[in-house]
């Protein structure tokens, strides 16, 4: 290849460059594709982090959302929530900027090699962090911790990602979820995700017949037009009926959890059942995680109970080809 | 008016002119050293670093917003076109021109929807219009997503400086490959061009398209 080519930009052919070749060529590394979509999503929580709210003091700052987790809790659990709220209500600018900060090194040390095992140790101690001072423990204690508002809590499954993701130079098969822990582990992690799921869909408040009605209301007016009209729809189709519905989720939820131990074509099928019903989810009633009204710090779990569908899909040599 | 900390604006604001001068000097370098590929993205960051820059601190805001929407629209119809050329010639496959387009139409819409700011006067005086209507949040979420993964996957690409040039053209450096810190044109020529490898090295270009990506996101989020 001449200087003039590469000054013209001229592609060289493969064979001139057998570096560029090589890096064409490669298999895509599906754990390192998921490893930097989990990282974009704890990026787009740091932006989120850094909205003007959330450095503002009182009821209607990030201090007024941590203290709203406490409601529910058990005493001393809602004690804890309560004084970290306070200090970030006392310090809203010197306790939101390390926030934003923490999220910023997860999302770019996820990236790079040297640093990945140290940001996904830091996501995991940070997601623990969040869930228990930031979302009140996912309203577990509260009965509030149904998978349709976003139960467990949405940070536990950045958790539970960290964990599955962890790098390892096994291969993508059977599936990406199993390259790290192994198969036997990764199947009883997901078996344990989707058991929760199904209880946490049946338990407590979630399975009132307003459950789901009260959910989607509770959304801020700021959002826009067209995500009201698929509320006003979903409330008038089917959003009234949240007790059929909870079960309705129960169920699907427990046939995902079994799926994984089914052929590969019956496993694809449950989890694409699991992908539309939280893809749904999102939608219809966590309206996109309230990203769209402003003032919140994620876009909520069903996103991440989607990526984390995704890296239970069923992968051979022959699809790779 | 929520109260925010203005340093955090001026921080964006100074982090964007930075990533525009750094445009400008590789702009520069590229048509000294008539290194072609990429100075069409140089302008870009140029026009978009100086732009934003006006909108995080309305006091470092000139030109009537007239301009800008031209140049943007410019910059969009541009980088459009080059996406498809780039698919025609290379087959499907996710040109870096699209990122570049999505991100004028971006800065297009911060003028067709302006807001308000905190460091200053309204970004709407900047606007013909005093009446303008919000920017649609689905279409903003949507965009901040597309720039923080862009970011992402930008850093972790193994083909360094392709966010400037594409994975087609041979200026960049993959990290399996040879591992210089500047182009091959930076390394090929001594004199002038020698001392533009740091200038250009791939991994400086990458970085301002990350910072250039983080800044609009935030801009946008703002927006929501």
């Amino acid at each position: 290849m001449t200087l003039a080519e590469v000054q013209q930009g001229i592609p060289p052919s493969a064979t001139s460059n057998p570096g560029m070749a090589d890096s064409h060529d490669r298999p895509r590394d599906l754990q390192r594709t998921f490893q930097m979509v989990l990282a974009t999503v704890w990026l787009l929580d740091a932006v989120l982090q850094l909205q003007p709210i959330m450095f503002t003091p009182g009821p209607n700052g990030l201090s007024g959302m941590l203290s709203r987790g406490a409601e529910g809790n058990p005493g001393w659990i809602a004690h804890t929530i309560t004084w970290n709220a306070s200090i970030v209500d006392h310090h809203p600018v010197l306790s939101n900027a390390p926030f934003a900060l923490i999220e910023f090194l997860i999302a770019f040390g996820i990236v790079w090699t040297r640093t990945r095992k140290a940001a996904l140790t830091l996501s995991i101690l940070w997601s623990l962090g969040v869930w228990w001072f930031g979302e009140g423990l996912g309203g577990i204690f509260s009965g509030k911790a149904t998978p349709f508002g976003g139960g467990p809590g949405g940070v536990l499954f950045y958790a539970v990602l960290a964990v599955l993701l962890w790098p390892s130079a096994r291969s993508d098969e059977p599936f990406v979820a199993a390259r790290t822990v192994g198969v036997r582990t990764a199947k009883i992690i997901w078996v344990a995700v989707w058991v929760v799921l199904a209880a946490l869909s049946v338990v407590g408040g979630g399975r009132s017949p307003q459950a789901l009605h009260d959910l989607v209301a509770r959304s801020n007016p700021g959002e826009p037009g067209w995500l009201t009209h698929i509320d006003r729809f979903g409330d008038a189709l089917f959003l009234h009926d949240g007790t059929a519905l909870a079960i309705l989720l129960a169920v699907v939820c427990l046939v995902v959890a079994v799926g994984v131990f089914l052929p590969p074509l019956v496993a694809k099928a449950t989890i694409f059942l699991a992908i539309v019903a939280f893809g749904l989810i999102w939608v219809v009633v966590q309206d996109i995680g309230g990203v769209l009204a402003g003032g919140v710090t994620d876009p909520n779990a069903a996103p991440l109970v989607i990526l984390l569908a995704l890296i239970y899909w069923p992968i051979s040599s022959l699809d790779e080809r | 008016m929520i109260p925010s900390p203005s340093w955090l604006y001026y921080l964006f604001g100074a982090l964007v002119l930075v990533v525009a001068a750094y445009g400008v000097v590789l702009l520069i370098f590229s048509v000294t050293a008539q290194r072609l590929p990429g100075w069409d993205v140089d302008v870009s960051h140029a026009f978009m670093g100086v732009s934003m820059s006006g909108m995080f601190v309305t006091q470092w805001a000139f030109g009537p917003s007239a301009m800008w929407e031209l140049i943007f629209s410019a910059l969009l119809i541009w980088f459009s076109v080059r996406s498809v050329q780039s698919i025609q010639r290379w087959g499907p496959h996710l040109t870096h021109f699209l990122i570049h387009a999505v991100m004028s139409l971006a800065m297009l819409l911060m003028y067709w929807f302006p807001m308000q700011t905190v460091t200053g006067t309204s970004m709407a005086s900047m606007s013909m219009s005093s009446t303008a209507a919000r920017l649609d949040p689905g279409l903003a979420f949507l965009l901040v997503a597309t720039l923080c993964a862009s970011a992402i996957f930008t850093l972790a690409s193994p083909h360094k400086g392709a966010s400037h040039h594409g994975t087609h053209s041979q200026l960049y450096v993959t990290s399996s490959g040879s591992s210089g810190s500047g182009t091959m044109a930076g390394r090929a020529e001594g004199g002038f061009i020698s001392a533009g490898v740091l200038i250009s090295a791939p991994w400086l270009e990458d970085a301002s398209h990350v910072v250039m990506c983080v800044a609009m996101a935030f801009m946008l989020v703002l927006m929501i």
